[in-house]
């Protein structure tokens, strides 16, 4: 497989940008992309990495998503390390010299991660007056710190899908009891039945209705299950966005809902499938939950050289422009107690961010709204 | 089991009247229980208590939502002609806690049973509130929704007219 870099990646900006760059069309009336966190403070500060294997990559992943933090380079003596080709992903230079880090570009922080006890003697030495350096058992820390803050992550998806779950029940029950209230009615009518044909055509039934009821436990176990820590395979976009309409039905009445799909072929993306599917259940989930007297509901897809852009619009209430920022903020809902958790678009914003993708909205009062991720394309090799 | 007998064919009870329409006892056919109308969005359901109902003596109508429930009850001689009414709740169009509010309004006495997949005691101590004479879980055995069809025709023969 290979990774194709987003071409709309801002090179070493804390802050990715959410403007889409997408060909779908854009949601009729006013649109306003919009940026998935808070602006960006006056002057960010200036950041470099030294050492990209494990302690490298995490600080990477970790940091590139601070606005207040700009990644100013990262190096290691070993040009195959792992953490360099995350660099390159996220546009961050990648630097040959040490001490072109360290005079060059600004920086105002060396992380040191290398684990060399000579590097941090080697570092003072070498850098200029007024750069910071972190290294040693302080760097070790700042690690440990990284890999529990991610873990708290994952916890936190985890916790929202749950919870989530939680409002399946309806939907479930409504599922699994009408299968079940068939295989019973047609097993009360069997004790007594005397015609075969009649027999045979109610086993068949019986078989298909016992079927559907295994395929929404299988559905939902494996929905319900935790992700597999930063488990990266290939995730076909169009077949998760399916799949998440099937689970979102239990969460959702799609009671006078149509719903369009227009998706094009070889949308494949590199990153966690279980939390795409996660994504893409709650963004479907909003955009219904939105369209109380009814609507549209359309999922479009498309191909680009370098990206697949996704579209989930409804035809709904919209989302007023000046909570264009807080909906993305943790516990921010503007559902009734009991019907959201305030974590959905928190947790999308970080899986898309963690996948190296961006997400934007696009609304309208009245008339609906529009959520645009653009996710690095993988192509086959 | 205690059952009114009432005599064949068909009897149009005055005290059915309600806004000029008149809801009447249905006895179609010798040995007729009485028309039942089966309101749910899946055909496999109205199937199945078709099948229990018709083996009881009832005659079964079936509708898809509430829209096509109010729409059968206002059209033809079925307005006229309706002894209980079996509701989901969950349906699209219009849903089974719209259609029983419409029935409960304008029809007050063809006599409600709730057969829903999902059972909420909040709704149900609402709809029993409101008339509804019963709230079934499915799945729910044939013996049970046909003493439960019988008792809610008990219950509107012998209300006060």
């Amino acid at each position: 497989m290979k990774p194709v870099v987003p071409r709309q990646a801002e090179p070493g900006q804390g802050e990715r940008t959410a403007s889409p760059v997408s060909p779908l069309p854009a949601h009729k009336g006013s649109t306003r992309p919009m940026s998935t966190s808070r602006p960006l403070p006056a002057a960010p500060t200036k950041v470099a990495i030294l050492g990209a294997g494990r302690g490298g990559t995490a600080l990477l992943d970790l940091l590139h998503q601070i606005p207040a933090i700009e990644i100013v380079g990262i190096s290691d003596r070993d040009p195959q390390a792992p953490g360099l080709q995350r660099a390159r992903d996220l546009r961050i230079p990648v630097i040959e010299q040490i001490d072109d880090l360290l005079h060059n570009h600004h920086t105002q922080l060396v992380l040191d991660v290398t684990g060399d006890p000579a590097m941090d003697q080697r570092l003072r030495r070498a850098a200029r007056p007024g750069v910071d350096i972190l290294s040693g058992s302080a760097s070790r820390v700042v690690w440990e710190l990284v890999q529990h803050e991610s873990a708290l992550q994952a916890e936190l998806l985890h916790a929202e899908k749950l919870a989530g779950i939680g409002s399946f029940a309806a939907g479930i029950a409504h599922d699994i009891n009408n299968p079940l209230q068939l295989i019973l009615g047609l097993a009360e009518n069997l004790a007594d039945e005397t015609d075969l044909s009649t027999v045979h055509e109610h086993a068949r039934e019986i078989i298909d209705a016992v079927k559907r009821t295994t395929a929404i436990c299988r559905d939902l176990t494996s929905y319900a299950r935790r992700s597999a820590a930063h488990q990266q395979s290939l995730a076909e976009v169009n077949t998760k966005l399916d799949e998440a309409l099937k689970i979102a039905r239990y969460a959702v009445g799609f009671q006078d809902i149509a719903v369009v799909k227009v998706y094009a072929p070889d949308t494949a993306v590199q990153g966690n499938p279980d939390e795409l599917l996660h994504v893409f259940v709650n963004l479907i989930t909003n955009a219904v939950q939105a369209m109380e007297q009814g609507g549209t509901l359309a999922l479009r897809t498309a191909a680009e050289d370098t990206v697949v852009p996704i579209q989930v619009a409804d035809t709904g209430c919209g989302i007023p422009p000046e909570l264009f920022h807080e909906i993305f903020e943790p516990f921010f809902t503007t559902k009734p107690p009991g019907k959201g958790t305030g974590l959905g678009l928190y947790n999308i914003k970080h899986v898309i961010h963690q996948m190296h993708g961006t997400i934007a909205v696009t609304s309208d009062i009245g008339r609906g709204s529009t959520f645009t991720i653009t996710l690095p394309r993988t192509t086959p090799v | 089991m205690n059952r009114l007998n009432l005599p064949c064919p068909i009897i149009h009870h005055p005290g059915g009247c309600h806004d000029g329409i008149l809801i009447g006892f249905f006895v179609g056919e010798e040995n007729c229980n009485g028309r039942v109308l089966v309101v749910d969005d899946e055909a496999d359901i109205r199937k199945v208590v078709r099948m229990t109902l018709q083996k009881a003596g009832h005659e079964v109508l079936e509708a898809e939502n509430g829209e096509k429930a109010i729409e059968t009850i206002n059209s033809g001689e079925n307005r006229l002609l309706l002894d209980v009414m079996i509701c989901d709740i969950r349906m699209p169009k219009v849903n089974g806690i719209e259609a029983i509010a419409y029935f409960r309004q304008n029809y007050p006495r063809v006599p409600l049973i709730v057969l829903t997949g999902f059972p909420d005691t909040d709704m149900a101590t609402s709809l029993l509130r409101q008339g509804v004479v019963d709230y079934l879980v499915k799945p729910v055995e044939g013996e049970k929704l046909k003493a439960s069809v019988a008792r809610a025709m008990e219950q509107r023969e012998l209300a006060p007219l």
